[in-house]
């Protein structure tokens, strides 16, 4: 217990309040609006089960710990924060027993499925109050149940963590994952192989399955096998996560990530060279050095690759569903607005690992900004514009593949696509200049799975969101109202100009401030973490 | 105007209640090689990031190469050249390529930085590679960062322990060219814990301890009755107690 005591007394000195006060009310509201939201559900969910049937509590409960347990092994990779972990590196020059640090490690998973944890509770309280069903048998299964999910999250993270620091695996990787999502989700909703598949949900809801296990043993049917299932399972679980991290103790980070001795000067990197030198031939310096370093530093950022992959793989894997198929017909506005949709999503989705805290991967160095003979203007300015330049790069790659899968847009909407990102982004780029000055955090590079924001964060973020879009809202209200595509973009003219406006009072307002706390914006970028790794 | 490269008057800072830095006053005069000596915690750092303008003084004046800090911030920094204790290194970008950024920052024209870049990679024995800034050693590091601090052909160089991490090739390479520096009219502002540095380049030296200035002049003073610049250095910061055996060491 000394080890685990000494870790966590550590790690809660790291983040004293004291520390970063700003920080600690955003995360306050957040969380609060976050937790919030998943206890109205856990509301919902007990009252649905307090007066469910047997018959429905046993096609219910089995699906509904199938999606507990999809959400805590998946929602982490979607959402690109994996949630606070140990930091090996840290902590591995102590003499301190492995079997310990996994016992934390596994801990800690719990704050990738705190949600989670609400909705069993929920749950479980639901079944002592269902007269159908023997509350006393729900908790037992219930807390196996938890531990099964806090050691495969635990083995999974450690197998991804190590699998995305190899260099050009990560992306591989990332697009597989899509590509392992989305291609039967494709084919089912083309009509294709459906036969093969009925009763699918009689299959995921068999005893064998750890979800189906817990379920049964909570509803006192066939509770001893439930229970052997049940373990079992823990006990698999246990083994993998176990390796996993044994794995994780070992790896070599420096030799996995470190840049092949092969110095040849290929033809491709001469044009990736060439590009990158573009922005000097549109601005003048500083701001055209500004966005040439942004450029080149982003694209070589594991962290920043990974999550542009994302943006156009899991976006797609998101919305496509929706719009292919027969479930198009049910979805027309959707359909019409695919391709917006999916690059707004994109948009928001690199958010957290640029415009949000735009300083947040140069850490320390962020001073020399300060240091140089330039406006903090021009910095802003030029980190704005990299982040637009690949927000645009995002857009026409999901372009050329929402082409692929036969989904082809013609001009008008693709100059729509264009037109409203880029209003968008102004608005978003307005208020990130505003955040990266006022909650400036300094992030890893190198550490793929360490959030730019928690999900909380996020979550708040996509509740603003609607609000800072209102502009681009009334575009499209302009557009249905009126019947004219002209009124449109007359509109999303007017929301543009707006945005303009926006985007320079933000402007000043984030060079005042950074000005003003200087010295704590770069304190607060080179703040070093504590033994645990928090998104 | 001023002849000092640098010159302080009454110069405060805070951190709460505590004065990291309480009224100091110190005059650098121009072409000298001036070490700033210092216990840890003393304000050295504290005093360089007021200097530089990192860090807003509380109380005092500061003029750089005859120009008042903060007044004339920009051109202030336009002149010097600094080596920070933390990195202020982009780990992403190839050293030849934050070189030529930092030059373009200093209002370089791009081909000028580049050849600059290409030069000082030559001159501090920097391989001219694929390998990122994140990819080298500290000592490779220190390297990158001297050579950032000179690309725009500074007056006055604020250094931070330049030396640290650095190996005897790459400190011995880093000495001849702040040397040479000094040589050719330039002011060195050096603040380091290596005693034997000071005492081979350093000409003048001032000592700070708990954010007051408690010894300042030419070395030479400073070592009076032919004692070691160390025995001078822990007599004056106070620091010359026996040491007690711990019963369980």
């Amino acid at each position: 217990m000394a080890v685990t005591a000494a870790i966590l007394r550590a790690q809660l000195l790291s983040m004293r309040v004291g520390a970063n006060r700003r920080g600690a009310i955003l995360s306050l509201i957040t969380g609060t609006v976050w937790y919030g939201m998943w206890t109205a559900a856990a509301c919902v969910a007990f009252f649905a089960l307090s007066i469910a049937e047997p018959g429905q509590l046993r096609q219910w409960i089995p699906l509904g710990l199938l999606g507990v347990t999809v959400y805590w092994q998946a929602m982490p990779i979607l959402s690109a924060t994996m949630g606070a972990s140990l930091d090996l590196r840290k902590l591995r020059i102590y003499p301190a027993p492995h079997g310990k640090l996994f016992y934390v490690e596994v801990l800690l998973r719990l704050t990738t499925g705190a949600e989670m944890l609400i909705l069993l509770a929920a749950g479980t309280a639901a079944l002592f109050r269902n007269p159908f069903t023997r509350g006393w048998y729900a908790p037992l299964p219930a807390a196996v149940f938890i531990l099964f999910n806090l050691l495969l999250a635990s083995g999974t993270r450690s197998l991804l963590e190590r699998l995305l620091s190899r260099r050009r695996v990560r992306e591989v990787l990332i697009f597989l994952l899509f590509m392992v999502w989305m291609v039967p989700r494709f084919f089912l909703l083309q009509g294709e192989g459906t036969a093969n598949l009925h009763g699918w949900d009689r299959a995921v809801a068999d005893l064998f399955w750890p979800w189906s296990a817990a379920a049964y043993a909570a509803l006192g049917v066939r509770v001893a096998p439930a229970l052997l299932y049940l373990a079992g399972w823990s006990c698999l679980a246990a083994w993998f996560g176990r390796g996993q991290f044994e794995r994780s103790m070992r790896w070599d980070l420096t030799a996995a990530e470190a840049t092949p001795a092969d110095g040849r000067a290929t033809r491709a990197r001469a044009v990736i060279d060439a590009l990158f030198r573009l922005p000097g031939r549109i601005w003048r310096d500083p701001l055209a050095a500004i966005v040439e370093k942004e450029l080149r530093s982003l694209a070589r950022t594991p962290r920043y690759r990974m999550v542009f992959v994302m943006g156009f793989s899991f976006g797609l894997m998101v919305w496509l569903p929706l719009v292919i198929g027969a479930r198009a017909e049910k979805h027309t506005a959707l359909s019409h607005h695919f391709l917006t949709l999916v690059c707004v999503y994109a948009l928001t989705l690199l958010g957290q690992v640029s415009y949000w805290n735009c300083f947040g991967f140069d850490r320390s160095a962020a001073q020399i900004y300060f240091l140089a003979p330039q406006s903090l203007r021009a910095i802003l300015l030029g980190k704005n514009i990299a982040s637009l330049a690949y927000i645009y790069l995002e857009t026409a790659i999901l372009i050329a593949i929402t082409s692929l899968f036969r989904l082809r847009f013609g001009g008008a909407a693709i100059a729509e696509t264009l037109c409203v990102v880029g209003v968008c982004a102004l608005y978003m780029l307005a208020m990130g200049n505003v955040s990266s000055v006022q909650y400036p955090r300094g992030l890893s590079p190198t550490r793929v799975s360490q959030g730019g924001a928690s999900s909380r964060f996020q979550a708040l973020v996509f509740l603003l969101y609607p609000l800072g879009l209102i502009p681009v809202g009334l575009a499209y209200l302009a557009r249905y109202a009126l019947d004219s595509t002209l009124a449109f973009y007359v509109a999303l003219a007017g929301a543009a100009a707006i945005g303009a406006m926006v985007y320079w009072i933000a402007m000043d307002s984030a060079v005042s401030a950074a000005m003003v706390r200087r010295e704590r914006l770069i304190g607060d970028l080179s703040a070093a973490e504590g033994p645990v790794s928090a998104d | 105007m001023s002849t000092a490269a640098i010159s302080v008057r009454s110069l405060r800072k805070y951190y709460g209640n505590k004065a990291a830095v309480d009224g100091v006053d110190l005059e650098v005069p121009r072409g000298s090689f001036f070490g700033f000596l210092g216990p840890n915690g003393a304000g050295k750092s504290t005093t360089i990031r007021m200097l530089t303008g990192l860090a807003p003084a509380d109380g005092g004046e500061i003029e750089i190469l005859g120009l008042p800090m903060p007044r004339q911030e920009l051109e202030i920094k336009k002149r010097i050249g600094l080596v920070p204790d933390e990195s202020l290194l982009f780990d992403r970008l190839t050293g030849a390529e934050f070189l030529e950024f930092v030059g373009r920052m200093y209002g370089l024209e791009r081909r000028t930085a580049i050849g600059r870049a290409r030069d000082l990679m030559d001159l501090l024995q920097l391989a001219n590679g694929r390998k990122i800034i994140g990819e080298y050693s500290k000592g490779m590091r220190k390297r990158v960062a001297m050579a950032a601090s000179l690309i725009h052909h500074p007056e006055l160089f604020l250094m931070d322990e330049p030396f640290e991490g650095v190996d005897a090739v790459g400190a011995r390479l880093m000495k001849d060219i702040l040397t040479d520096q000094v040589r050719r009219g330039a002011t060195i502002f050096l603040t380091t814990h290596v005693l034997e540095v000071v005492e081979r380049l350093c000409d003048r030296v001032a000592i700070i301890n708990e954010g007051r200035i408690v010894k300042a002049g030419a070395l030479e003073e400073l070592r009076a009755g032919g004692e070691s610049l160390e025995d001078a250095f822990v007599r004056i910061v106070g620091a010359n107690q026996d040491v007690e055996r711990l019963e369980w060491l």
